[in-house]
């Protein structure tokens, strides 16, 4: 009983920091892709405006 | 006074145009009939007993599956020809617009239910049904018109989205759940022709709450929805 | 520079995180009943919290939204909803884990559990609704006044402890101005509002990041338009 109960704690503790971790690198990886698409946009219209 | 009459008057049309084509009440109808039919599949009809225990349970998903059917047509009729646009754009202010769709759509869900109730209680044996036919209409007026408030609500919001038939249901049934739920306890408890007693009272007082609460919001926040 | 003090904010909150885990699991004793499990309540209770404050903070600046129609307003909700969304799911899991020993149950539908389980739904099928809207002011508008219904579902979760006879435990917590509550050790009360510290800052930041990332979102849109008018 004490040995599950210790590692059902240990499971606990993981999930919340992997929960957290996960929503940390989706919002690292929206940023990689606003920028690239801000980027992108911008070079677009610098193209439009030269011709 | 006026506002009553304007609401009446697009509750009138709502349901005019309703009972020319019959779409919704054919579909919602014929829906229902075939849930009720599934449920002989998920559990023995012979066994009254559990029948009995499940019945409240059942009757509102019928109810709310047929009503999610009726909701989705309720604004989105309203979309060939601009309509819609036409409406928000005429004198009719948006709360006598959504009271009247909410009391069309009222209607329209009452009738299949009226319908569905004695054919389930005929076709699963429950003889006790109408023993409390008089609370039981009243719980059933009560929780449609919980769910039909806010699945008029949301099917405003959703009518605009491009996927608006499979974000309504999403939407819309999480916040019916008290409703559903209060309604469901209650109508298990007089179908099997007992009267509302002791513990019971608080599902009755959640669900004329939820029906106050929601019908107030709704209100409140309509005039952000059906802008032009 | 703002960027800056999100950073250093964002990492002192999660170095307070790993000095509080070490007090948990190190100087804290076993609880006498639940034994080591007990510890999960340094994650579940303030995840909670966490996610009820930003849950009520975006109802309020949805209803600011529909009042003042200032799109900061929006922003700011839908970023509290989604962090809110990520602490619901911490809440879960934890609690999830805690009645697997506690209960013997993974799950159990009291009003409590069946309740948060409704918000999570609830407000996941919120930021689905906005990503099918594209343009900004309706989605604005409408998403403002689905936060205020999806709000409803929030307090009843909160209330729900008070109002059912649940399996899951009543208040623990010496609140000031409530009545019940206040059966906690001080010395692991201590440690559990550090970590209260430790994850609103986090939260805070993560809000901030996500403003920000609205922000640019609106930019690429409004490029986007711009490249298309052309």
């Amino acid at each position: 009983m004490d040995q599950r109960n210790f590692t059902y704690m240990f499971y606990g503790f993981a999930a919340a920091w992997v929960i957290l971790a996960a929503y940390v690198l989706t919002l690292v990886a929206r940023e990689r892709r606003l920028a690239g698409q801000v980027e992108s946009l911008k070079r677009m219209l610098e193209d439009r405006e030269k011709k | 006074m006026r506002f009553l009459r304007q609401t009446a008057s697009i509750a009138a049309k709502d349901l005019r145009s309703e009972l020319r084509t019959k779409d919704s009440l054919n579909a919602a109808g014929s829906f229902a009939l075939v849930i009720i039919v599934l449920f002989s599949f998920m559990l023995d009809p012979t066994e009254t007993q559990t029948v009995y225990e499940l019945s409240g349970g059942l009757l509102w998903l019928v109810f709310a599956f047929a009503g999610a059917l009726i909701l989705n047509r309720s604004f989105a009729r309203e979309l060939p020809n601009d309509c819609l646009d036409m409406l928000v754009a005429s004198p009719v202010s948006s709360s006598a617009l959504f009271l009247g769709k909410a009391t069309a759509n009222f209607t329209l869900l009452l009738v299949v239910e009226l319908v569905c109730l004695p054919v389930f209680g005929g076709m699963y044996n429950l003889s006790r049904w109408s023993t409390h036919l008089g609370p039981l209409l009243g719980v059933v007026v009560l929780g449609t018109w919980g769910v039909t408030v806010i699945g008029t609500m949301f099917s405003a919001i959703t009518v605009n989205l491009r996927l608006r038939e499979l974000m309504l249901p999403i939407l819309v049934y999480p916040i019916m759940i008290p409703c559903l739920m209060a309604a469901m306890k209650l109508s298990t408890v007089l179908i099997s022709g007992e009267a509302i007693t002791g513990d019971d009272w608080i599902w009755l007082r959640l669900l004329i709450g939820f029906d106050i609460i929601f019908t107030s919001l709704s209100l409140l926040t309509v005039d952000f929805v059906l802008v032009s | 520079m703002r960027e800056k003090i999100l950073y250093v904010l964002g990492v002192a909150a999660t170095l307070l995180l790993v000095r509080n885990l070490y007090v948990i699991f190190i100087t804290l004793p076993d609880e006498q009943d639940q034994g080591a499990i007990y510890r999960i309540m340094f994650f579940h209770i303030p995840a909670w919290f966490v996610c009820f404050t930003a849950y009520f903070l975006a109802g309020v600046t949805s209803v600011l939204y529909l009042v003042k129609k200032q799109f900061k307003y929006d922003v700011f909700s839908v970023s509290a909803v989604e962090v809110g969304l990520a602490f619901t799911l911490i809440g879960l899991a934890t609690g999830s884990i805690w009645a697997r020993i506690i209960w013997g149950i993974w799950w159990t539908w009291d009003a409590r559990l069946t309740w948060a389980f409704i918000t999570c739904l609830l407000y996941a099928a919120y930021l689905m609704m906005r990503n099918m809207m594209d343009d900004a002011s309706t989605r604005a508008r409408f998403a403002a006044v689905v936060c205020t219904f999806a709000f409803t579902s929030v307090a009843i979760t909160f209330k729900a402890i008070e109002w059912w006879r649940t399996q899951h435990p009543g208040p623990v917590l010496s609140l000031p101005g409530r009545s019940a509550g206040g059966t906690m050790d001080p010395e692991m009360e201590a440690a559990l509002r550090l970590n209260y510290l430790a994850l609103f800052v986090i939260a805070g930041v993560l809000i901030a990041v996500r403003m920000n990332q609205e922000k640019r979102l609106r930019e690429v849109e409004s490029l986007r338009r711009q490249v298309h008018a052309m």
